[in-house]
């Protein structure tokens, strides 16, 4: 097979996993710090238990986080050395940036808040907390300004062939960046309110009705319910946005073949790429022009503008939709469990049961929402600069496809270690419940068994 | 030679990223070391050899990032050349790293009957990603060159980065812990140093003769004065600690650390000689610093973080191993 397709595909993965830890870390690290605060000011344990739970899925997913990471800063080599050839004056000082103010300081100090409870002052601790959750945004925050300068670059002159820095407050605060880090900071808030949310109902339908319980419960439902509206709203000021700078990417979001006016919006159809038209198609009518230029016979772009020079408009166009409609459904779940927990003060069973599997909602409305836009930046890797196939490294397709078949296994075995460790945690503190050793007196090694049954 | 910033900056990097790989060999060296050590030992001494690393590795491996990602945003053109030459061993030791991280975490929990899986896991995961990078530097050492002897000298420095990882684990070992367990690193140290002697001897040797460009480096007058330190101290500090091995541990556990910064001493003095035989080279006989180099005002705007961030971080890196510092053995989630 050829190079370039492997090397997509095996990047692809690569950043793929990668990025289901991150979004959960970012966010994560915030809602401990909550947890935190919580406790000192009201002293109540259980919101100490909650930590000490949320901490271990912490530290695990920083470690499949790092340990990902490390293999995408060698892949920029391996597989596209002519994106650092073409872009490195630009994209070198982002990513130096982000290693030096934010991926040690989370390195450094997970030691303290992991293990330095007793070892630090209670306050060093919360600081060790607020540290490393601010290292988890401010890494967001350079890699999502790269990532943004990829989409939209900016504040740069090209000499010869190559981009050269030209005005860096333009690069990093480029016309796409604060949508996508706004987007992706709530939708990391979403991915793990809706995680405690499932754990935690989990831990309910286990019987579990423990303080700790209840608190992370709370916590994640009524997170979720206060996010997923803000990032409604949010998610179509970016698109808004990418119509104003990436229009071809808008219109094979949304199938839509002509540019012209009262385009309707497609909710479901298998697009064409050759006969350039969509199959079974159903739609609503105007809708398109509605949303994405406010107005019921606006012009919206179409993919005729863009003859040769679009992206594929089957994953984007699914991608977007998958992302949206698991975005509608995290409305309904959030608020229905909201309404439960504070008219009711309980949760219906099946709602519970429906919450488990959401638990792993924000990774597909995430992992979704990335393939559309990073599809939907193709055939560029750099929009208007450089090209995905002129990146492409000398490697031999071979190597790519056996060191992808290893990735993909090796991906495929830790996803569900993890998912089981996951599962197997909230099990076991459903059973603890609050009986669970209190802070400060609990003296089992780390390297003891979570579980000695 | 004219010392303008267009000149400076890429030998300012060039330093910084030979100082990240020092400090990364060293840190990391000894938790992967130990990762190596693990087979040799019992199931309660696993947990104590994991509680002496397991609030320090993701640190450790930060400076690889910085390493890498030095080479990658100061000298594009050779993070290109050199890792597609060595496509395969990045590709093992990345997936060593990865499976000898997250046992870090699974095998403690994962329920408990799986936890041996867990600690084989690390084990290989920790010797693969040390072979893979002594490998690396073996063919790096050689000009990235292909063929079979390349591959076997490869090889060989291999065997002996991995061995010199395991005598900075039970170095490590030695400071860190206590009683039998601790008895029993001396012993590992002993053995692996002989390793170390080899290997360090075996790429001191291979280096010059493998290149003339080297052998000209070091061979010649007045240089040859002046380097002569270098292998003499790195001899001297060898058979001191040798026969340290013989005397540790000491009365009340005094100056534990000692052979641990021995080792550490001997692997920066190594590593002055391997900068000296590549200078001013990136990719050997390939590209200079100078050639691979990323544009003056992209390394400026980098070194400024630099200046004020790199001081900063190894402040609170310290602070974190003050915060563990004493004997291993319980360390605990709160």
């Amino acid at each position: 097979m050829d190079p370039l397709i492997l090397s997509r595909i095996q990047f692809g993965a690569n950043i793929s996993f990668h990025i289901l830890f991150p979004t959960i870390t970012i966010a994560l690290g915030w809602v401990l710090l909550f947890f935190k605060l919580r406790y000192n000011a009201t002293g109540d344990t259980a919101w100490m238990r909650a930590y000490f739970t949320w901490v271990k899925v912490f530290a695990l997913s920083f470690a499949l986080g790092v340990v990902t990471g490390v293999t995408m800063s060698f892949q920029f080599g391996t597989n596209w050395p002519g994106y650092m050839e073409t872009v490195g004056n630009i994209a070198g000082p982002l990513l130096a940036y982000e290693i030096l103010t934010a991926f040690f300081l989370e390195a450094a100090f997970l030691g303290i808040m992991l293990f330095g409870f007793r070892r630090v002052p209670n306050r060093i601790h919360t600081l060790a907390t607020v540290l490393v959750a601010g290292g988890t945004t401010v890494s967001a925050f350079w890699i999502i300004a790269l990532n943004s300068w990829m989409q939209t670059p900016a504040g740069f002159e090209m000499r010869d062939g190559v981009a050269h820095a030209v005005d860096w407050w333009a690069i990093v605060f480029n016309p796409s960046m604060p949508y996508r880090l706004t987007h992706m900071l709530i939708a990391s808030g979403l991915t793990v309110s809706f995680l405690i949310a499932g754990f935690s109902a989990l831990r309910y339908l286990a019987g579990d009705r423990s303080d700790s319980m209840w608190k992370a419960l709370r916590t994640g439902v009524f997170l979720a319910a206060v996010l997923i509206p803000v990032q409604i709203f949010v998610g179509d000021q970016h698109g808004l946005n990418t119509l104003e700078h990436q229009p071809a990417k808008v219109a094979a979001m949304e199938a839509n073949w002509h540019t012209g006016s009262n385009i309707p919006l497609v909710l479901f159809a298998i697009p064409d790429e050759k006969a350039k038209e969509n199959r079974f198609e159903i739609t609503v009518p105007n809708g398109a022009s509605l949303i994405l230029t406010h107005s019921i016979d606006g012009v919206v772009p179409g993919l005729d503008q863009f003859e040769g020079n679009h992206p594929p408009v089957f994953p984007v166009f699914w991608g977007f939709r998958i992302m949206v409609g698991t975005g509608l459904l995290m409305l309904a779940v959030s608020w229905s469990a909201a309404y439960f927990l504070r008219r009711r003060r309980s949760l219906p069973k099946p709602l519970a049961l429906l919450m488990v599997p959401m638990a792993l909602s924000g990774w597909v409305a995430t992992l979704a929402g990335w393939y559309t836009t990073e599809i939907g930046r193709q055939p560029w890797l750099v929009s208007g600069i450089l090209k995905t196939a002129d990146a492409v490294g000398p490697v031999a397709g071979s190597h790519v496809a056996l060191t992808l078949a290893v990735y993909l296994i090796l991906y495929a075995a830790l996803l569900v270690t993890y998912l089981g460790v996951l599962v197997h945690l909230a099990l076991k503190a459903a059973k603890d419940g609050d009986t669970s050793p209190l802070p400060g007196v609990l003296n089992a090694p780390l390297s003891q068994p979570a579980a000695g049954e | 030679m004219t010392f303008d910033w267009p000149t400076l900056l890429p030998l300012i990097f060039a330093g910084l990223m030979g100082l990240a790989i020092l400090i990364y060999v060293v840190l990391d060296g000894f938790d992967l070391g130990i990762g190596i050590l693990f087979n040799f030992a019992d199931d309660a001494e696993k947990d104590t050899m994991i509680a002496a690393i397991g609030p320090f590795w993701d640190a450790n491996e930060t400076w690889l990032v910085l390493a890498v990602g030095l080479l990658l945003v100061a000298f594009p053109l050779a993070h290109g050349v050199i890792l597609t030459a060595l496509y395969l061993p990045t590709f093992l030791l990345l997936v060593g790293l990865i499976l000898r991280g997250v046992a870090f975490d699974f095998r403690a929990k994962v329920p408990a009957g799986r936890k041996h899986r867990w600690n084989r896991i690390f084990f290989a995961g920790s010797l693969i990603a040390s072979l893979a990078q002594g490998y690396m530097l073996g063919v790096y050492v050689l000009g990235l060159e292909t063929g079979l002897a390349a591959m076997a000298f490869g090889a060989l420095v291999a065997l002996c980065l991995a061995a010199s990882y395991a005598a900075m684990g039970a170095a490590w070992l030695i400071y860190k812990t206590e009683g039998a367990l601790q008895k029993k690193a001396v012993r590992w140290l002993r053995s692996t140093l002989v390793l170390t002697v080899l290997g360090m001897a075996a790429i001191s040797l291979a280096t010059p003769f493998a290149s003339t460009r080297i052998f000209d480096k070091w061979f010649v007058w007045p240089q040859m004065l002046y380097l002569s330190p270098l292998p003499i101290l790195s001899a001297l500090l060898f058979i001191w600690l040798w026969r340290q091995t013989f005397h540790l541990p000491k009365e009340n556990d005094r100056h534990s650390i000692i052979p641990f910064l021995t080792l550490a001493a001997i692997f920066a003095l190594g590593f002055a000689g391997l900068a000296w035989s590549f200078y001013p080279f990136v990719v050997p006989d390939q590209l200079t610093i100078w050639q691979a180099a990323a544009a003056p005002e992209s390394l400026a705007i980098i070194l400024v973080g630099t200046v004020f961030v790199l001081p900063i971080i190894i402040a609170y890196s310290f602070y974190s191993y003050r915060v563990f510092g004493g004997k291993a053995g319980d360390l605990t989630y709160d």
